[in-house]
């Protein structure tokens, strides 16, 4: 038993460490983490800029590096079975002897963490280029509330690689899932100002309490303030990888079964 | 001298030619992927930076409706256009595309036909769902006004798609500089930040990329304005439309001249 999770866990630094190095060295995934974020975080902050706002909004900054940390998960772990499939690699890891699951938790591990570089790039474009320097009290807690929104996105991305896992064109819906979770996380756009039908929606969501805890660390909150939103967001999460992880296993023994390892 | 049976034959191009093309070239085209790039992205963007204004303070709900529907136009024209030229080489249809007879400017116009009306489908819908959505006040007539100026964005931006298409024949990956063509025109174009707020250099490039004129036209007529007083904005957006098409051929030319000295016709 002991021996099965070091096993896992070995295999899982070492398949993270794989995908965060490819996903890294594509010109076109660093350009959406990258440039995409720096974009809105530029426009965001002219917006505030016309609307006379006082202050600098790190919070600006900080939002935009979780929209692309999204983008980057919405990417490439609602695609992860079909870029596989692409590559030809698929059948290889169904055959392997790990669950597939395991292999699918490497991917959307390594989105959410290629995600991070959103997050680094729209701190320091707001801080060189518009002054706009977060308000931490304790680097140490943001440091913290980002990696716990890392493993809540990857858990997340779990539940999208599942679900998206039967569909032709899975890229198709992922690609409309970026700006209902920015909406209704509270990313840039306070969720008070949504309508009162979306609020609830709002609540249930892991990415909403993981963006709440950033934004707080961000802000210079205190542990208190930060860690309860950060661990209602990794217990949401959770919900998510469960079934998550039963649909891939699902999938994976009806593939098996009609002998379609393509799983088309 | 042009004869009726040259200018029948560059029409049967444009349109016949064209049409071929998007069917063949454009691979958004599949139920799922063109419902959700082309007509639910755009919507929800739009929604997105309306919440967002709305909570700043920044313009009123039509300011974004507006713009949003505007920049909507570039979804397909930006990114097909550059599909109706790059995937030629993806396909590798290229060569034989060069070695045809028949006129450049026609054959290359052609392609940007479908996208010009793809474009205006998805600022129709775009526009109308987000009236309806958001219950902006546009009196119908001025929603009709609106319709010459999404045409010019549409225009425009499927002649940044030629181009940009063009200068993919030398590109590894074209559809990078397509995404972000894209960010570009969200940034500098006004439709969802006012133009006064941003710095001078970002209005400058505004003024010499698409979508700039045609949202202050679309903004204009929106708000009762006479077209005729849209029309230097329209006129604007059209140049811009004139000189990247014109960008966009003397480049597909030059390329095909490098081609056919090199010997090697989709290959550089």
């Amino acid at each position: 038993m002991r021996g099965d999770l070091r096993r896992v866990l070995r295999l899982t630094v070492v398949g993270v460490r794989h995908h965060v190095l490819c996903m890294s060295t594509s010109p076109m995934i660093l350009v959406f983490t990258l440039v995409t974020p720096l974009a809105y975080a530029t426009l965001a902050f002219y917006l505030f800029r016309a609307a006379d706002r006082p202050g600098t909004p790190a919070q600006v900054a900080v939002g935009a590096g979780l929209m692309g940390m999204w983008e980057s998960v919405v990417s490439r772990a609602g695609g992860a079975v079909q870029t596989q499939r692409w590559l030809g690699t698929l059948e290889t890891l169904v055959m392997a002897p790990m669950p597939l699951a395991v292999s699918l938790a490497h991917i959307t591990l390594a989105a959410a963490i290629v995600g991070t570089y959103s997050m680094g790039a729209t701190l320091a474009w707001g801080m060189l280029v518009f002054g706009m320097a977060p308000a931490f009290t304790d680097p140490a807690l943001f440091v913290l509330a980002v990696a716990g929104c890392v493993v809540s996105l990857g858990m997340i991305g779990m539940l999208l690689a599942s679900t998206l896992v039967l569909l032709r064109n899975a890229n198709a819906v992922a690609n409309t899932l970026d700006y209902p979770i920015y909406l209704l996380s509270g990313v840039l756009v306070p969720i008070t100002v949504l309508p009162g039908w979306m609020q609830p929606i709002s609540a249930v969501l892991p990415t909403t309490w993981a963006a709440r805890a950033v934004h707080l660390a961000a802000g210079g909150g205190g542990p208190g303030e930060v860690l309860v939103p950060m661990g209602i967001g990794l217990a949401l999460s959770l919900g998510c990888l469960l079934p998550a992880v039963r649909m891939i296993a699902w999938v994976e023994r009806r593939s098996r079964t009609a002998a379609t390892l393509a799983l088309t | 001298m042009i004869t009726r049976a040259k200018v029948r034959q560059g029409a049967r191009v444009i349109v016949i030619g064209g049409a071929i093309s998007y069917r063949a070239l454009f691979t958004w085209t599949a139920p799922a992927m063109f419902v959700s790039s082309l007509f639910v992205v755009p919507v929800l963007q739009l929604l997105f930076f309306t919440h967002l204004g709305r909570q700043l303070g920044v313009a009123d709900d039509r300011f974004f409706v507006i713009g949003g529907a505007v920049l909507s136009a570039g979804f397909p024209c930006v990114f097909g256009g550059t599909m109706a030229v790059a995937n030629e080489r993806a396909y590798g249809t290229l060569g034989a595309v060069l070695l045809t007879p028949g006129g450049r400017v026609a054959l290359w116009a052609g392609r940007m036909v479908p996208y010009v009306l793809n474009g205006l489908i998805v600022a129709v819908f775009t526009l109308v769902t987000g009236v309806l959505i958001l219950r902006v006040r546009i009196a119908p007539a001025d929603l009709l006004m609106i319709v010459p100026t999404l045409v010019t964005a549409a225009a425009s931006c499927s002649a940044l798609g030629l181009a940009l298409g063009a200068i993919g024949l030398m590109a590894r990956d074209v559809f990078m500089v397509s995404n972000l063509a894209m960010t570009v025109l969200l940034l500098v174009s006004g439709a969802d930040v006012p133009r006064s707020a941003l710095p001078g250099w970002m209005r400058a490039v505004g003024e010499v990329t698409p979508v700039t004129h045609a949202v202050v036209a679309a903004r204009a007529v929106a708000g009762g304005a006479p077209l005729a007083d849209a029309l230097p904005a329209l006129a604007g957006e059209a140049a811009i439309a004139v000189v990247l098409a014109t960008a966009a051929v003397v480049l597909l030319r030059w390329f095909e001249h490098g081609s056919r000295r090199r010997g090697a016709l989709d290959a550089h």
